[in-house]
C-alpha cells in the first residue's frame, strides 16, 4: 500500500515537471492517472514563422503507469499530412513502449519535439502554382515557401507576394471602376465589394479567406529584398506605366543604401585601392584634389555635398565622421535621378574630398573657388 | 452568341501558362466526376462537358461549359458561361451567364477549373425547378452587345441553390 501511494506521488512529480518544463504550453486534465495534452512545436529558438509544423499531443496513462506505457494521440495539428502524422504518432508510441518502467511524460514531449524538427516542411503544393512546395529529393531546385502567421497555410513566397501585390493594385482599380461605373439599373454594388474597398492593405488567405495584413507577411518581405524588388519590377510591367517610376526608384534606393553601406564598411577597413588623382601644386604645399568630372550630376552633388562640408568643417578630426554621414544621407534620400548608375561611384569622390581637404586646411579656398566655377 | 464576349482579351502570361498546364495535366490523370475536356490546341479557352448528376432534374442531360482564362489567371477569376442551350435554372440566365460567387467577388486563385466545376455541378443538383431566373429577359437584354459576365455586378442573394 505505502509502495503504491509513493508510486502515484512519483507520478504526480512527475506530471508537475511536464508544467515545469512546457509551461502555457501543457494541459492537465488529471494528475494521476496522468492525463495531459502538450502544445509540441519544432526547435526553431521560438521563431514561429519558421515553424511550419505543431502539434497537440495528447497522453492519456493508465493507474499502472509506468509500468503500462500512456496512450499517446495527437489531439489537433498543423501541416502535417495523414502520413507524417501517422508516422509521428507511431514514433511516440515506440518510444513510450521502449520506456516502460521508467517515467517518460517529458522524454515523450522531447522526442515529439525532436520529430516535428525533422519534418519543420509543409507538405503538398503550393495552392496558387500547384507545384509542390518541397520537393522531396531535389532541394536545390526548391523554391524559398512562407507560411501566413495567422493561419499556417503556405505557399511559395513569391506566389504569395504576386497575390498580395495583386490584390494591393485591384484594390487600387476598382476603386476607380465604382466611380466611373454607369448606373444601369442591373448593377448593384453587392456587399463583399464594400467589404473589399475597406480592406485596404489586406489581403485575405486564398485557402480559408482569413484576412491577412502586412504584419503577417513581413517576415518574407525580408527574405525577399532582391526578389521583391524584380517582383515588383514584373508587376509593374504588367500593371502599366504609372506606378512604374515610383516602384522603380524605391528598389533602386535600396540597391543604392545597400551598396554605399558596403562600401562604407570597406572603406573604413582601408580595403579599397583608391585611383591616384591628379595633383595640384600650391605654393609651399602639395594638395591632392579630386579629379571633377564633367558631367553634371557628379558636379551637382560634389558640389552641394562641399555646401554642407564647408559649413560643419571645423578642423576637428571628428567631424570627419560627421562630413561622411552627412554626404551618405544625402545621396541615398535625394529625389530620384535620372542618372543613378553614377550614384555609388559618386561616393567615393565625395568622401576622399573630405579627407583630403580635412588635412590641408589651406587647400579649401582655392578648392571652392575652383569649384564655383564649374 | 456569347461566345465571342471577351473583346481585346489578352495572352496568358507566362505564370498563367505555367498554372493551366499544370491544371491540365492533372485533370487529365483525374477529372472532377461528370465532367469532360474537350480536346483543343487553346489551353486559354477551355470547353467542358457537363453531364447532370443521377437523381437530378437534370439526370440524363448534357450541356457544355466555355472557360476563358485571363492573362492574369489565377490572380483574376475565369471567365465561365455555359454554351448554348444554357440549363434551365434559376441561377443560369438563357444566355448562358452564371450567378455564382466564386466566379466574380469570391473567387480566389486556390480554386482551380476542377473546384469551379465542381460547384457549377452542384449548383444544378440542388435546383428544385427547372425555371430562368426571375430578371432573365431584362438581364439578357443588357448584354446584348456580347458583354462578359464578369462585368455584371452580381447580387447574391440566394445562398440555399
Amino acid at each position: 500500500m505505502a509502495a503504491e501511494a509513493e508510486a502515484e506521488e512519483e507520478v504526480r512529480l512527475e506530471v508537475e515537471a511536464v508544467v515545469a518544463v512546457y509551461g502555457e504550453d501543457c494541459r492537465v486534465y488529471c494528475d494521476f492517472p496522468p492525463h495531459l495534452v502538450v502544445h509540441v512545436r519544432p526547435n526553431t529558438a521560438d521563431d514561429s514563422s519558421q515553424q511550419f509544423v505543431e502539434l497537440f499531443l495528447g497522453i492519456k496513462a493508465s493507474s499502472q503507469y509506468p509500468k503500462e506505457p500512456p496512450h499517446v494521440y495527437a489531439v489537433e495539428s498543423k501541416g502535417l499530412d495523414e502520413n507524417r502524422q501517422a508516422y509521428l504518432i507511431s514514433s511516440i508510441q515506440d518510444k513510450a513502449k521502449e520506456l516502460s518502467y521508467y517515467p517518460m511524460l517529458v522524454t515523450l514531449c522531447e522526442e515529439a519535439g525532436e520529430i516535428l524538427s525533422n519534418m519543420n516542411h509543409p507538405a503538398g503544393d503550393c495552392p496558387l502554382c500547384l507545384y509542390p512546395l518541397v520537393s522531396e529529393n531535389n532541394h536545390d531546385s526548391a523554391l524559398p515557401f512562407m507560411k501566413l502567421m495567422s493561419c499556417y497555410h503556405c505557399f511559395h513566397s513569391d506566389c504569395i507576394m504576386r497575390w498580395w501585390g495583386w490584390l494591393q493594385h485591384d484594390d487600387a482599380n476598382s476603386k476607380k471602376i465604382d466611380t466611373t461605373i454607369s448606373t444601369g439599373e442591373e448593377l448593384r454594388l453587392s456587399n463583399s465589394d464594400k467589404l473589399y474597398n475597406a480592406n485596404h492593405h489586406k489581403g485575405f488567405c486564398p485557402v480559408c479567406r482569413k484576412v491577412f495584413d502586412e504584419k503577417d507577411i513581413e517576415h518574407v518581405r525580408d527574405l525577399l529584398d532582391a526578389n521583391t524588388s524584380q517582383l515588383m519590377a514584373c508587376l509593374t510591367v504588367d500593371l502599366g506605366e504609372d506606378d512604374k517610376e515610383l516602384l522603380h526608384s524605391e528598389a533602386e534606393k535600396k540597391r543604392r543604401e545597400k551598396i554605399g553601406s558596403l562600401f562604407n564598411l570597406q572603406q573604413e577597413r582601408n580595403g579599397l585601392i583608391e585611383p591616384k588623382k591628379d595633383l595640384a601644386i600650391q605654393p609651399g604645399m602639395y594638395v591632392s584634389l579630386p579629379a571633377i568630372e564633367p558631367t553634371t550630376s557628379a558636379g551637382d552633388s560634389t558640389n552641394s555635398w562641399e555646401a554642407t562640408a564647408s559649413s560643419t568643417s571645423v578642423t576637428d578630426p571628428p567631424v570627419t565622421a560627421n562630413i561622411s554621414g552627412g554626404g551618405k544621407k544625402q545621396n541615398n534620400s535625394g529625389p530620384p535621378r535620372r542618372n543613378r548608375a553614377y550614384a555609388p561611384r559618386k561616393q567615393p569622390h565625395g568622401q576622399r574630398a573630405g579627407k583630403q581637404w580635412q588635412r590641408s586646411q589651406p587647400a579649401r579656398q582655392q578648392w571652392q573657388k575652383k569649384d564655383a566655377e564649374t | 452568341m456569347t461566345s465571342s464576349s471577351t473583346p481585346s482579351r489578352k495572352a496568358l502570361s507566362k505564370i498563367a501558362c505555367n498554372r493551366l498546364q499544370k491544371e491540365l495535366a492533372e485533370w487529365q490523370v483525374g477529372p472532377p466526376a461528370g465532367f469532360k475536356y474537350k480536346v483543343s490546341d487553346n489551353l486559354q479557352r477551355w470547353v467542358i462537358e457537363v453531364g447532370g448528376a443521377e437523381g437530378t432534374l437534370y439526370a440524363g442531360e448534357t450541356y457544355q461549359l466555355q472557360v476563358d482564362f485571363p492573362e492574369h489567371y489565377p490572380m483574376e477569376a475565369p471567365q465561365v458561361i455555359f454554351l448554348n442551350p444554357a440549363p434551365m435554372h434559376p441561377h443560369i440566365y438563357s444566355n448562358g451567364h452564371i450567378c455564382l460567387d466564386i466566379l466574380y467577388d469570391s473567387w480566389s486563385p486556390a480554386m482551380t477549373v476542377s473546384s469551379v466545376c465542381i460547384s457549377i455541378l452542384s449548383m444544378l443538383s440542388s435546383s428544385p425547378a427547372k425555371q430562368r431566373p426571375a430578371d432573365n429577359d431584362r438581364y439578357v437584354r443588357n448584354c446584348r452587345n456580347g458583354r462578359s459576365p464578369k462585368e455584371t455586378r452580381w447580387w447574391f442573394h440566394d445562398d440555399k441553390v
